[in-house]
């Protein structure tokens, strides 16, 4: 026997989320037990059973830490743009002066 | 702040800005569409380093990072030549980002000890990053090593190519005596040369890649004057790089560049120099 | 069930608003629709990584080099959602990524076109974001559930990269007088291509992914919403609208049809545009160099360690 892990789907919108695992000896028997587990209730219009010996991870998952500032890929890097747009508002006035 | 500290940012940054400059070329055609996901952020990362270098030196000069970055005569830059060469194809991109990645890690451990204790945290949270870049340039070597033959010759030649070129990586800085003596660089280039020399012999010889350089300069009679003359090894076991030897990319600490350089910093400072003062 | 029953029951299950995933059952024509669809919008994104990119060594300071990287990086990553929606229609990656670089496949006319300096990040960042992120946003309803859910990370994305675009656009608004003119220098460059971007209006009666659902909204809606959005920012700014000239009519921002030339439209369609041949050039040869290197991601290990 071997342990899937068991993903579900709540809609078409959705993305695929970790729901759990079973304990079974082939994919066909995992996904009618996933079923039964994970998604009697109406959790998930889909569903995914995945061996876990398939599924793979770093040894170190600090790894997966972000060290340094990356600031520059968040909205939030940008988050003076209010000022920025009336400071532009009245450089353009002043340009427009100057050209007059 | 001393002279010595100085020149010893600006070294750094200087090769952490053109080679991240190098590599964030890739971004938008590298061979493989998740690699060019990936491999961008590593040229990211370089570039926040060499930010993070100029940070600490603009404090004390007055100036701004990014006039250090691209504010300066090309003559004025430090980084080791290897930085500047041109992409060529992904085995030399490869071979470099695998032998800068090694370099940057015996250098950082250094520096992780340093007297300067801004610049010493600073190691500490770039080698946490640099971990991540050694396992992604390990990987692909290993990958390419063990694939269909028309790789793995790309690959060896290329890391013949790099290697002698990535010893002046550990050229020895300006005013390298006093950031010793200053406690900034704990280890001095040329002891930091041999380390790198032995790892990435070490680690070359384990992926069975054969090199002339790394076999002449790894070999067991600790740094004796190779055959080619790469390297020359004084009586305290430091190795010692001369510039007239052929294959060695030397100068770039001095700031003396290639025509590859002037290219590339053209390029790179163009929007800057056009319109001084100008705020972007 | 026989084929005009299944696709009977196919467009009622559309019509009630149903959403269709990879594995039902499709019309052919919904198929190849919906898949070229998608691949002319990852041909767009992995051909609009090129423009930034020639801009990218020019970056004007250290955030912006990583800022401006960072931000073509996400376009190639867009590239990959949507060529693996596309792949699950049926044609593999390979296959549309050499029918691109041998130039049989179409990407956004936007892509066509040079840049010179600066400014043409400011524009492309700001106004064909901005444009995109119009059309594409109207797609996070389309019935093909696989292409929402990726358009749902792209467009979280792409108001990102708008913030960015409009942050360099303000700097540069804000800036010296030579500032303000690499702008406008690059809007007057720009705004055909820009409003080319959405198309000619839509044949509402011929359309069969509009009819399907696939997209929600006719060209001109989306162009109209684009010209309402951003126009009466372009004139706070103090800047100029080359032709086609934007007029108000009922306090919304329009134009006159007849006053677009579609001109350079029809060439960028044949893939004559002026920079297409050569991009495509670059493309085809880091893609012909670079065999090796796909073929030792394919192969298995030979070569004992």
């Amino acid at each position: 026997m071997d342990v899937y892990e068991v993903f579900r789907r709540s809609g078409h919108k959705e993305p695929f989320e970790h729901a759990g695992a079973v304990i079974a000896p082939d994919p066909e028997m995992a996904l009618l037990m996933g079923k039964e587990c994970f998604l009697r209730r109406r959790e998930g219009e889909h569903m995914w059973v995945v061996k876990r010996s398939d599924i793979h991870s770093f040894q170190d998952e600090s790894l997966l830490e972000i060290a340094a500032d990356k600031s520059y890929r968040f909205a939030s890097a940008y988050r003076d743009v209010v000022n920025k747009r009336e400071r532009a508002r009245k450089r353009a006035e002043e340009a427009k002066r100057q050209a007059s | 702040m001393s002279k010595a500290l100085v020149s010893l940012l600006t070294a750094l940054g200087d090769d952490e800005l053109v080679l991240g400059h190098r590599h964030s070329e890739w971004t938008g055609c590298a061979p493989h569409m998740e690699e060019d996901v990936a491999f961008s952020s590593i040229a990211q990362d370089e570039i926040g380093h060499a930010a993070a270098y100029y940070s600490i030196a603009a404090a004390a000069t007055g100036e701004s990072p990014d006039a250090l970055a691209f504010g300066r005569d090309p003559g004025e830059y430090r980084h080791a030549i290897v930085c500047e060469r041109p992409n060529g194809d992904w085995a030399f991109t490869l071979a470099r980002h695998w032998l800068y990645d090694n370099a940057d890690d015996v250098r950082l451990a250094a520096l992780e000890s340093a007297s300067h204790p801004e610049l010493a945290a600073l190691a500490r949270k770039i080698r946490r990053e640099e971990r991540y870049h050694l396992i992604h340039a390990d990987t692909w070597i290993k990958r390419i090593v063990r694939g269909p033959v028309e790789g793995r010759t790309k690959l060896i030649d290329a890391v013949s190519e790099v290697y002698v070129q990535a010893l002046g990586l550990f050229e020895p800085v300006e005013e390298e005596a006093a950031a010793v003596a200053e406690g900034l660089l704990p280890v001095p280039s040329g002891e930091m040369l041999a380390r790198f020399v032995e790892r990435t012999g070490n680690a070359l010889d384990e992926l069975g890649l054969p090199t002339e350089s790394h076999k002449s300069a790894g070999d067991t009679a600790r740094f004796e004057a190779s055959s080619s003359g790469d390297l020359i090894a004084d009586d305290r076991g430091e190795v010692e790089l001369s510039s007239t030897t052929p294959g060695v990319a030397m100068g770039g600490r001095a700031g003396r560049h290639t025509d590859d350089f002037k290219e590339l910093w053209d390029v790179m400072t163009v929007t800057y120099r056009s319109h001084p003062g100008a705020s972007w | 069930m026989t084929y005009e029953e299944k696709l009977a029951r196919f467009n009622e299950h559309i019509e009630a608003g149903g959403k269709v995933e990879a594995n039902d059952w499709m019309p052919d024509d919904f198929r190849r629709g919906v898949l070229k669809f998608i691949e002319m919008h990852a041909n767009s994104e992995i051909m609009g990584a090129l423009p930034e990119r020639e801009c990218l060594p020019s970056a004007p300071t250290l955030q912006r080099k990583m800022s401006l990287c960072a931000k073509i990086q996400d376009e190639v990553g867009h590239a990959q959602l949507l060529y693996r929606v596309a792949e699950d229609l049926g044609k593999s990656r390979v296959a549309m990524y050499e029918d691109l670089v041998n130039g049989k496949a179409k990407f956004h006319n936007v892509f066509h076109y040079p840049v010179k300096h600066w400014g043409d990040v400011a524009i492309i960042g700001w106004l064909i974001d901005g444009a995109a992120l119009v059309t594409q946003a109207a797609l996070l309803d389309s019935s093909y559930a696989p292409y929402t859910r990726v358009l749902k990370r792209i467009c979280a994305e792409e108001q990102l990269h708008l913030r960015h675009g409009e942050d360099i656009t303000l700097e540069l608004a804000s800036g010296t007088d030579e500032q303000r003119a690499m702008f406008q220098e690059a809007l007057d460059r720009w705004w055909l291509a820009i409003i080319h971007f959405f198309g000619p209006r839509s044949n509402v009666a011929k359309d069969l992914l509009l009819r399907w659902k696939v997209k929600t909204r006719t060209n001109e809606d989306l162009r109209n919403e684009f010209l309402d959005r951003y126009v009466p920012k372009i004139y706070e700014l103090g800047f100029t609208i080359p032709a086609p000239v934007p007029v108000q009519e009922d306090a919304h921002w329009v134009l006159v049809e007849e006053e677009i030339d579609w001109g350079p439209l029809d060439a960028i369609k044949r893939n004559e545009g002026p920079e297409t041949a050569r991009r495509l050039a670059t493309r085809r040869h880091m893609y012909e160099s670079h065999r090796w290197v796909r073929e030792a991601l394919e192969e298995p290990a030979l070569h004992a360690a």
